[in-house]
């Protein structure tokens, strides 16, 4: 079995009008044995930005923590707040940096830029940055959560319904995978604020 | 030059081989290609697409792969294209064979046991095919059956199968299903909204899946018979 | 082979761990205690390969010991946990890495609450209401499931964990003879009987 699926879990971002969603199961496991399900796997990175960490869950932890440390960082050298952009470029030099000797995560990154205008991206372990239009996903349930997210996804969905595709995308996808699921967390992003939301789902 | 002259200093380019050579032979492929079955309260569903590939290569750009076994029953297979056909093959002669000797077509449930029992009995060097059979029962009631390469039956309301399998199902539990809707009304599906899926499940597979494509069949199999819709896909 | 277990209850962590030392099918000592403390407040149970797990639990407890003593505040269970974690994460990439298994359990003085980690070798570190490492998980986290509640008394807890031994003893083919019982609360560590 891979390393990245030692752990599960699944993740999910998508583009709205104006917004970004970002969503992640909460199943933290070894292998097919479920230890708890309260681990979120995304970290919040600015006010507007969030960075989703599927993968090993030990890299989870060491990467949320030197990617708050590097943002924190360049807060004080910079006097500013990292944009979406610099940090996924940020994000990728620092998994290149272990081009062979990779940490196993494949990071996606959602949120506003300083123009509010929505960003995503996806990115493999060594750092390989997808700029996408529309969705991107990770983790255990990609398939699924492709399949389900190009049929249910369309431009220009107001924060409430982005929230509401983002939900049944996830969902429904990690229903079908026996390594994510067991709870989920949900944030959109809107100019004026991030609505976070922990939803039920089937503990099977 | 003379090749004597070449190599009369290396001594084994003098003595013959006689090592066995080792070949290998893999007996199966995967052609891909993806189907999917929806059981209404008076009708079935069951879609393909027409695309035959191997690796990279798109070899046919028609090759259907559901089939009319009777007049109340198809048979979508996925997975390896020649076990395919060998095993339609197969069972449109046995369905002959019983025609001939009861004097009635073969009910679907029979013919689903059927083709439980073709499959199990080549359990040791299986037809590679991940089949779905989908047509309507005694009672005129739509049913989905699924079986694994060896013969494992399930039956479902709604069923995705071949390489597209994991992209479409979730969608089809949510739409068809209804999973996940809170306070949704299980009501029965119409086959406008059937057939509205199942194209929108396809578009959205071949989009991300290489291995579906080209053009979508769908059958419908009501009390009346058999009737085949086609439609285009991407052909990219 | 080994086994730990943890719970977390009202005002306590109740822990547990077999207490047989073996060599690959022979049992060397039957009455060995695989916990170290780390304070007066936070207990540290292991297993793993032998050799790594006490000299790392050593190292663990001095380290933190040797931090309380330099800044004169005692470590909550949470510190000590993301402290040791992130020791085993630095160690998984290194020459020779420390295969070790962690239950951390402790009582937070400042918070006034009772925690548990489960950490594994890889250095995944996570929170939670209970906890088992090895075989033995496969066996007991099933009747913690069913069984546990977060205002569990220390009553209901020894009775929980009794639960879990006789099913490991019933079911598990290895023989887990004994198990060291602990209980960490507001008054610090002590062992129980059960």
């Amino acid at each position: 079995m891979s390393i990245l699926e030692y752990n599960g879990g699944a993740i999910v971002a998508m583009v709205g009008k104006n917004c970004v969603a970002i969503g992640s199961d909460k199943r933290f496991g070894v292998q097919l044995m479920t230890v708890s399900t309260e681990f979120p796997k995304i970290f919040p990175a600015t006010d507007k930005t969030f960075i989703g960490l599927p993968g090993l869950a030990t890299d989870i932890r060491t990467l949320s923590e030197r990617f708050r440390f590097k943002i924190n960082m360049y807060k004080l050298s910079e006097e500013r707040e990292i944009e979406p952009r610099t940090l996924a470029h940020l994000v990728s030099s620092t998994l290149y940096e272990r081009r062979f000797g990779p940490y196993f995560v494949e990071p996606i990154i959602a949120g506003l830029d300083k123009d509010n205008q929505p960003f995503i991206c996806g990115m493999d372990l060594i750092g390989c940055i997808n700029f996408a239009k529309d969705f991107v996903v990770a983790g255990t349930t990609t398939d699924s959560l492709f399949g389900v997210c190009e049929s249910l996804w369309e431009p220009d969905l107001e924060p409430e319904d982005l929230f509401e595709t983002v939900s049944q995308s996830l969902l429904n996808a990690v229903d079908r995978d026996s390594l994510a699921g067991w709870g989920a967390v949900i944030h959109v992003v809107t100019p004026e604020r991030v609505i976070t939301r922990t939803l039920k789902t089937r503990m099977d | 030059m003379n090749p004597v002259i070449l190599y009369n200093n290396d001594t084994s380019a003098n003595v013959p081989v006689e090592a066995p050579v080792e070949r290998q032979f893999y007996p199966y492929a995967d052609n891909g290609g993806t189907s999917l079955g929806i059981a209404g309260a008076d009708f079935c569903l069951l879609a393909s697409d027409t695309r035959k590939s191997s690796g990279y290569s798109i070899h046919s750009r028609y090759s259907p792969k559901a089939f009319k076994l009777t007049e109340k029953a198809v048979l979508a297979t996925n997975g390896f294209a020649a076990d395919g056909l060998a095993l339609t093959k197969s069972l449109c002669q046995k369905l002959e064979w019983y025609k001939h000797a009861h004097d009635k077509e073969m009910s679907t449930p029979a013919l689903a046991q059927m083709l439980s029992n073709t499959l199990y009995y080549k359990r040791f060097f299986p037809y590679y095919t991940f089949n779905l059979l989908g047509g309507i029962d005694d009672q005129g009631r739509g049913i989905v059956y699924s079986f694994d390469p060896v013969g494992s039956m399930g039956t479902e309301l709604c069923r995705a199968g071949g390489s597209s399998a994991a992209l479409i199902q979730p969608f089809l539990d949510n739409q068809v299903g209804l999973k996940n809707q809170q306070g949704a009304q299980q009501t029965p599906l119409s086959l406008e909204s059937a057939i509205r899926i199942t194209k929108d499940a396809f578009t959205s597979a071949t989009e991300r899946d290489i291995y579906t494509g080209d053009y979508l069949e769908i059958f419908i199999i009501r009390q009346e018979g058999v009737t085949v819709e086609r439609f285009d896909l991407k052909k990219d | 082979m080994e086994c730990l277990i943890g719970m977390v209850g009202k005002d306590f962590v109740l822990t547990a761990a077999d207490t047989s030392a073996a060599r690959s099918i022979t049992v060397m000592k039957s009455t060995e205690d695989k916990s170290r403390d780390l304070n007066k407040h936070v207990i540290m149970l292991y297993s793993g390969e032998p050799g790594d797990t006490v000299h790392f639990a050593e190292y663990i407890q001095r380290n933190v010991r040797f931090y309380e003593i330099k800044n004169g505040i005692e470590l909550t269970p949470k510190a000590a946990a993301t402290f040791t974690r992130k020791e085993l994460a630095t160690s998984l990439r290194s020459r020779h890495p420390y295969a070790v298994n962690l239950l951390i359990a402790g009582y937070d003085v400042t918070a006034l609450s009772s925690q548990l980690y489960w950490i594994d070798y890889l250095g995944s570190s996570v929170n939670v209401p209970f906890a088992a490492h090895g075989y033995g998980a496969y066996y007991t986290l099933s009747l913690l499931d069913r069984y546990h509640r977060p205002d569990i008394s220390l009553d209901e807890a020894k009775v929980l964990v009794k639960k879990c031994i006789d099913e490991l003893k019933s079911r598990f083919i290895i023989n887990l003879a004994d198990f060291k019982i602990k209980v960490t609360d507001k008054d610090g560590i002590r062992e129980i009987e059960i």
